[in-house]
């Protein structure tokens, strides 16, 4: 049974009359790679500051690896590390003396602070970088540095806020390998908040899905499809050389077809049961080529879309 | 501990900052020339005393008229960025994410700054006495030195005040940019517009009246009692105005140290010369009010960036 590291009641933040968290109850289990999803100013850094002890709720509670976010947030920021969305450096030193002075603010002695570093660095792949000033860092670069002082702590769970921001697919790849790497071998706990649907497909199981500071939804990706797409429905693309409306009409009067969507060449033929076969069939009755034939799976962005919509 | 960390990272930073080193050295070469010209000034007169290195000062500038001059844009440029820098660059977002107290951020950093001025100001002074007692042949007696140290201390707490300012500046403005111009402002000002203002201020409340007319005796008129306290008047109301200013505070109370009872260009009844010589307790009574005030300051600036700092809405891009 996974414990929970971060449980949420009812936190709520306002500034001055925008609610920029609302009521959330959120539960994040140890060793997941949960994903925070919601679009610009839903209020994901927000609520990540607020975890973090960094700007104080105006009601609600919550807790971060047992601690309380108000009464014991410097706890919490010893056991758990955040990458800021739009987290800067001290760029007149190097990598290892930016990395050296977290280090030091968060106690550890001088030995173990140079091998973490060191380790940290290779971790990252700035090992090369690792005496050159800050200000001669990519975006990129910087990003994975921002990574390594978030892991010189040790933490249990390490918040990252929008970590691919600004970076291209290639800086992209590498942050995510980095953090699916941390979750895997190391255990770590990843809550990542992203407005980027796709990236948070690629790297969570679990999302949560935030809007105008409410929760909209949490739960497993596919859990979420199958939601979004019906139970028991399912829905067929066609590609034809030749769409007539006798065989649109042809095709709804099928048992078991509920409708039929036409765009073009392409039918989109949603089905309470299988119909795949007596749909072809019908088709080339009608002496039309099939091109293609697929199942019409749901995107992230459609569960996003459908969500939002209820909302 | 963390006030600690974040104390030896920013003094490391000034010391090693090219702001700082350069004002060090202008400071230390304009002193060691002011020194310089202290020591001619004592061979000319040898009952000057030794302190005369610090206001003896032939050809222009004294080092309390360096101070004057350049302490605020000393201590304002060691805080004008403290905060706002690491709020638009990112950085103080991952500071806080950090096991401290936020506090420990801002008494980091103006401690750090304390100690970078003090030896820049003790090293100065240090360097100005060596100096002198060198080509002089002789040093400071038993209370010159107790004068020298308290005007030390004073300068320290001087440029203390600038920089817990600047700290304020870099507290309430987002942009290094407008807390910059914040500063040369107050700078320009309190060294130099104030005393502009004051004697426009004093020619408008009591003017100097002109004899006018062929045949006007102006030795008459200038030798007149209404005259004299027309000029006394003047200068209270000049003095009261530059007061505003923590340079001119600074001023009368190094003045009132060094031995000499500034304040009056003509002394009341029965004071001939310009200065009189003064006590250290005699000193300390007089330029009390000047202290205290320039103190007080200190801690209102300090106290209002503290509280501001905690209260700071950290997020991102500021
Ligand atoms: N200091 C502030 N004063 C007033 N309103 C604020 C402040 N900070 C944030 N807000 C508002 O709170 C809401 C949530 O903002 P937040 O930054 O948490 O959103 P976000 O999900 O992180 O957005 P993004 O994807 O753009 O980073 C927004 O409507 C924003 O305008
Ligand atoms: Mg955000």
């Amino acid at each position: 049974m996974p414990q929970p590291i971060v449980e949420t009641r009812e936190l709520t933040k306002y500034y001055g009359e925008v609610k920029a968290v609302d009521h959330l109850n959120l539960t994040v289990y140890e060793g997941e790679l949960f994903g925070f999803l919601g679009p610009n100013g839903s209020g994901k850094t927000t609520t990540l500051l607020m975890l973090m002890g960094l700007t104080v709720p105006t009601s609600g509670t919550a807790t971060v690896a047992g601690y309380d976010i108000v009464k014991e947030s410097r706890e919490i920021r010893r056991v758990a590390g955040l990458l800021p969305e739009g987290a800067g450096y001290y760029e007149d030193l190097t990598a290892r003396q930016n990395m050296d002075y977290i280090g030091q603010l968060n106690g550890i002695p001088k030995p173990e602070r140079e091998r973490r570093i060191k380790e940290l660095l290779e971790a990252v792949g700035l090992e090369r970088w690792a005496d050159t000033k800050v200000e001669k860092f990519s975006r990129g670069m910087k990003q994975r540095l921002g990574i390594a002082e978030v892991l010189i702590k040790r933490p249990k769970i390490a918040f990252f806020d929008e970590p691919t921001i600004g970076l291209d697919p290639q800086g992209v790849k590498e942050i995510r390998d980095i953090i699916l790497r941390l979750n895997r071998e190391e255990g770590l706990t990843v809550f990542y908040s992203s407005h980027l649907l796709y990236e948070v497909q690629q790297t969570c199981r679990r999302v949560g899905f935030i809007r105008d500071g409410r929760l909209i939804a949490t739960d497993t990706i596919e859990n979420l499809s199958k939601k979004v797409a019906g139970v028991e429905g399912k829905t067929l693309e066609f590609e034809l050389t030749e769409v007539t409306p006798e065989l649109v009409a042809e095709i709804k009067a099928i048992d078991g077809v509920a409708s039929v969507e036409q765009e073009g060449l392409r039918l989109y033929v949603h089905m309470e049961r299988d119909r795949s076969r007596e749909v072809s069939e019908t088709i080339t009755k009608h002496s039309s080529v099939i091109l293609l034939m697929r199942p019409r799976e749901y995107s992230l962005e459609d569960i996003f879309l459908k969500y939002y919509e209820e909302a | 501990m963390g006030v600690t960390v974040v104390f030896r990272k920013e003094l490391a930073d000034h010391l090693g900052s090219r702001r700082y080193l350069v004002l060090f050295a202008l400071i230390l070469l304009l002193s060691t020339m002011s020194a310089y010209q202290g020591v001619l000034y004592i061979r000319d007169r040898p009952q000057a005393g030794f302190m005369a290195i610090f206001w003896g000062a032939q050809f222009g500038f004294s080092f309390t008229y360096l101070m004057v001059f350049f302490g605020p844009i000393i201590g304002l440029a060691l805080g004008f960025d403290a905060v706002n820098k690491e709020r638009t660059s990112g950085s103080l977002s991952v500071l806080l994410s950090q096991p401290i107290y936020r506090d420990a951020v801002i008494n980091g950093k103006f401690l750090a700054g304390v100690t970078a001025l003090s030896l820049l100001g003790v090293s100065t002074i240090t360097i100005m006495s060596s100096l002198a007692t060198t080509l002089l042949g002789f040093g400071p007696g038993a209370e010159d030195l107790l004068r020298i140290i308290l005007i030390a201390s004073l300068t320290i707490l001087y440029l203390a005040f600038w920089l817990g300012l600047g700290l304020l500046f870099s507290t309430v403005t987002k942009k290094t940019s407008t807390s910059i111009l914040m500063s040369i402002a107050t700078w320009l000002l309190c060294s130099i517009m104030i005393s502009i203002i004051a004697a426009l201020v004093a020619n408008m409340v009591a003017p100097i009246p002109m004899p006018s007319g062929p045949g006007a005796n102006m030795t008459r008129l200038f030798e007149s009692p209404e005259y004299r306290e027309l000029i006394q008047r003047r200068f209270t109301i000049q003095s009261n105005i530059q007061r505003i200013s923590p340079a001119y505070l600074y001023n009368e109370a190094v003045q009132a140290i060094m031995g000499r009872a500034g304040g009056s260009f003509f002394i009341g009844p029965g004071g001939g010369s310009p200065f009189r010589s003064l006590d250290i307790s005699q000193a300390l009574t007089m330029s009390w009010p000047q202290i205290t005030a320039i103190a007080v300051g200190l801690v209102a600036c300090f106290a209002a960036s503290y509280i501001l700092f905690l209260r700071l809405e950290i997020r991102p891009g500021g």
